[in-house]
C-alpha cells in the first residue's frame, strides 16, 4: 500500500482519474444520480481527497467509498425533501379554511385509514400532529419523548406514512 | 394539471418523489394518492423503486454514458488546476513553518496576526499533521502548534478552491489541542476542546466522514484514559465502520488495534486478541513499522495473559526481526520482558530470572521505577513459585521502598505493603503476587483504582500475627 502524494509522484493526477472514472459512472448509475446532480458530488470527494495528501492511504478506495456515501446521502437529502413536502402538504391541508367541508371531511377520513396502518407509535404521533394540531413539544409530553429527539421520531413516523402511500398500497377503493 | 379522478402521469408522479412539484401539484398528487387509486399507487411504487440504489441494470446506456463523461472531463480539468495550485501553496508552508519555527510562541502567534501571507490553509495543514506527529514525543509542543492552526483557521477566507469549509479545517486543529491536552493529562481541557471540534463539524456542511473518523478516533483515547470504556469502544466501532466504508485497510487495522487495547484493559484478552489478529492482517508494516510492533507486542502479551505461551513462543520468534529493526531501548526492553514472561510460563525458570533481572536493571538505570516494580512483580511469581519465600519477602521490602520515596499512589503502597507483610510471614503465595501485580497495572492509568483485598488473599490483621 502506498501514500496518495507518492501514487502522484509516481503516475500522476490524470492518470489516476482516469483509473477513477470507469468506476465513478458505474456507481452514479447504479446509485441513479442525475448527470447533472454528480458534479458536485465528485467535485467535493475530488477535493478534499487533494487537500488530506498526507493521511489518505489507498486514494482509489478511499474516493470510490466517498463518492458511494456522498449518493447515500444524496438520496437522504432527496428523501427528506419529500417527507417535507408530504407532512408540510398535509399540515397545509387540514388547516386550509376555505376548503369546502366534504373535501376537508374525506380528506381527513383518508389520512385516517392511511395512519391506521401504521405501527402504534407512529399511529398515536402522526394522530396528534394531524389529527388535533398537537405541536411537535406537546407531542413530546404527551407520549412522554424527550424533545430532543422529537425531530427525528417525527420524521421517521412521516417516512413510513409517505412509504405507506407509495410503496404498500391501502388496498382500498378504486378511484 | 392531476384532480382527484384524474391521474398524475408518470413523469408527475417522479417530480413528486423528488419534491421537485409546486406545492398546489404536490397536494392534488398526495390527495389523489390518500384517496387510495390503485393504479397511481402501483406506478407510484414502480417510479419510488426505481429511484433506489442498485435499480439500474448495467451495462450503461450510451447517451447517459456520455453525460456522466462530459461532467467527469469538466471535474476533472478542474480538479487538475486546483493541484497545481495546491502543489505551489504546499511548498509555500513548508518555508512559511520553517520560517515560524526557531521563534518562541509568543511571537510565532504575533507573526500570524500581523502578517497576512501566514494566513494559508497550507500551512494551518501542515500544523495540525506537525502537531499530530509530536502527540507524545513532546506534547506541549504538540499543544503551541495546534494553537497556531486554530489561530490561522480563523482568518481563512471562506471559500479556497472549492475546499472544505475553514470551520472543517478549525475542527481540525481543535481536536488535535484536545488530543495534545489528553496527552498532558488535562482532560477537562481535552473535553472542551472536543466539545468546540464537534460544534465546528456540526456546523461544517458537507463534511467528510473521513473527518469524522479522525475526531472520533482522537475522542476515543481520551475516553479510554478516562477508562470510560463503554463510550471509548462506541467510538471505536464508528471509526471502524468509516474506514470499512472507505476501503482504508490499514487505518482500519490500526483502529482495531486501538479496540484491542480497550478491551484488554477490561480484561477480555479472548477478544483483545482476535481483533489484534484482525489488524495485524490490515496493517501494513512498511506504512507504519511502530504501530505494526505496537500490534504484535499486544499479541504477545495478551496470549501471556491467557496462558498461551507456545503461541506467544512462536509469535515473539517471528516478531524478534521488528524489535530489533525499532532498536530503540524501550522496545529491545520490552521484548527482553515478555522473553522472560513467555519462559516463565513454559516453565523455563532460569531462562526467566535472568530475563526479568536484565531488564529490572536496565529500568532502574532509567529511572522508570513502576515498570521496574512490575517486573520485579512477575520475577516474585517466578521466585514464589519454586518456594523462595526469602527473596519474594526482600523484593516486596525493595518495591515498597521506592514506591514510598517516589511517593507513588497510595493504594499502590497499600497492595504492595500487603504483599510485604505476606512476605514477612512466609505467606505470599503465587496468588497475591499476581493479584498484587495484576492490580499494580491496572492502576497504573488509574491511580484512583482501590485494591480489592477479596478472593481470601486478605493478610491476617496485624493483631492475629
Amino acid at each position: 500500500m502506498i501514500a496518495l502524494d507518492e501514487i502522484f509522484i509516481e503516475t500522476s493526477l490524470e492518470t489516476f482519474l482516469e483509473e477513477a472514472r470507469p468506476r465513478l459512472k458505474i456507481i452514479f448509475s447504479r446509485y441513479r444520480i442525475p448527470p447533472d446532480d454528480t458534479e458536485d458530488i465528485v467535485q467535493q470527494a475530488l477535493l478534499a481527497l487533494l487537500y488530506r495528501l498526507g493521511s489518505v492511504r489507498d486514494p482509489q478506495a478511499w474516493l470510490i467509498g466517498t463518492v458511494k456515501n456522498k449518493c447515500l446521502l444524496y438520496w437522504r437529502d432527496q428523501r427528506r425533501r419529500l417527507y417535507d413536502s408530504v407532512d408540510s402538504t398535509v399540515l397545509e391541508w387540514i388547516a386550509r379554511p376555505s376548503s369546502p367541508e366534504q373535501e376537508d371531511d374525506d380528506v381527513r377520513r383518508d389520512l385516517d385509514a392511511v395512519i391506521e396502518t401504521l405501527p402504534n407509535r407512529c399511529r398515536a404521533l402522526l394522530s396528534l400532529r394531524y389529527g388535533l394540531g398537537y405541536e411537535p413539544p406537546e407531542v413530546a409530553a404527551r407520549l412522554g419523548y424527550s424533545a430532543s429527539s422529537m425531530s427525528k421520531i417525527t420524521t421517521r413516523c412521516i417516512a413510513m406514512l409517505t412509504r405507506q402511500l407509495l410503496v404498500a398500497g391501502l388496498g382500498r377503493k378504486k378511484i | 394539471m392531476t384532480t382527484n379522478t384524474d391521474h398524475p402521469s408518470r413523469e408527475v408522479l417522479e417530480r413528486f418523489l423528488l419534491a421537485q412539484l409546486p406545492a398546489s401539484e404536490s397536494r392534488r398528487v398526495l390527495r389523489h394518492l390518500l384517496a387510495g387509486c390503485q393504479d397511481c399507487q402501483t406506478n407510484a411504487g414502480a417510479a419510488w423503486k426505481s429511484t433506489q440504489p442498485g435499480a439500474m441494470s448495467l451495462p450503461l446506456d450510451p447517451a447517459l454514458d456520455a453525460r456522466y463523461d462530459e461532467v467527469l472531463d469538466r471535474v476533472f480539468q478542474r480538479v487538475e488546476r486546483v493541484e497545481r495550485v495546491l502543489a505551489r501553496e504546499r511548498s509555500q508552508a513548508r518555508e512559511l513553518l520553517a520560517a515560524l519555527e526557531p521563534h518562541p510562541i509568543q511571537r510565532q502567534l504575533l507573526m500570524l496576526r500581523n502578517s497576512a501571507k501566514f494566513r494559508s490553509r497550507a500551512l494551518c495543514e501542515q500544523l495540525i499533521e506537525a502537531s499530530q506527529e509530536r502527540g507524545f514525543k513532546d506534547p506541549e509542543r504538540a499543544l503551541e502548534l495546534a494553537d497556531l492552526a486554530i489561530e490561522i483557521s480563523r482568518s481563512l477566507p471562506e471559500e479556497t478552491h472549492g475546499a472544505d469549509p475553514p470551520t472543517q479545517l478549525e475542527s481540525r486543529a481543535w481536536a488535535q489541542s484536545a488530543n495534545a491536552q489528553r496527552i498532558l493529562g488535562n482532560h477537562d481541557g481535552a473535553e472542551r476542546c472536543f466539545e468546540t471540534a464537534e460544534e465546528l463539524l456540526a456546523e461544517s456542511q458537507g463534511v467528510g466522514i473521513f473527518d469524522e473518523a479522525r475526531l472520533y478516533d482522537l475522542k476515543a483515547s481520551l475516553r479510554r484514559d478516562q477508562r470510560r470504556w463503554t463510550e471509548a469502544l462506541e467510538l471505536h466501532d464508528r471509526v471502524i465502520g468509516i474506514y470499512q466504508c472507505l476501503g482504508q485497510r490499514h487505518l482500519l487495522g490500526r483502529a482495531y488495534a486501538q479496540k484491542a487495547t480497550v478491551i484488554s484493559e477490561v480484561g477480555d484478552f479472548a477478544s483483545s486478541i482476535s481483533l489484534l489478529r484482525r489488524a495485524l492482517e490490515l496493517l501494513d508494516p512498511k506504512e507504519e513499522p511502530r504501530m505494526f510492533l505496537a500490534a504484535r507486542h499486544n499479541l504477545i502479551w495478551a496470549l501471556c495473559e491467557s496462558e498461551r505461551y507456545r503461541e506467544a513462543f512462536a509469535l515473539l520468534f517471528h516478531t524478534r526481526p521488528f524489535y530489533l529493526q525499532a532498536g530503540d531501548r524501550m522496545n529491545l526492553l520490552r521484548m527482553r520482558w515478555l522473553e522472560g514472561q513467555v519462559a516463565a510460563g513454559l516453565g523455563r525458570s532460569e531462562q526467566a530470572e535472568v530475563a526479568f533481572l536484565e531488564v529490572r536493571r536496565a529500568f532502574g538505570e532509567l529511572s522508570l521505577d513502576f515498570d521496574g516494580a512490575l517486573v520485579s512483580l512477575d520475577l516474585a511469581v517466578l521466585l514464589a513459585r519454586q518456594g523462595r519465600s526469602t527473596e519474594v519477602q526482600r523484593i516486596a521490602e525493595e518495591v515498597l521502598a521506592s514506591f514510598v520515596a517516589r511517593s507513588i499512589h497510595r493504594e499502590a503502597i497499600v497492595a504492595i505493603t500487603l504483599l510485604k507483610q505476606a512476605a514477612d510471614q512466609q505467606r505470599a503465595e503465587v496468588d497475591l503476587v499476581r493479584q498484587v501485580s495484576s492490580f499494580l497495572r491496572r492502576s497504573r492509568s488509574n491511580p484512583e483504582l482501590a485494591f480489592e483485598r477479596g478472593s481470601g488473599l486478605e493478610v491476617p490483621p496485624r493483631a492475629a500475627s
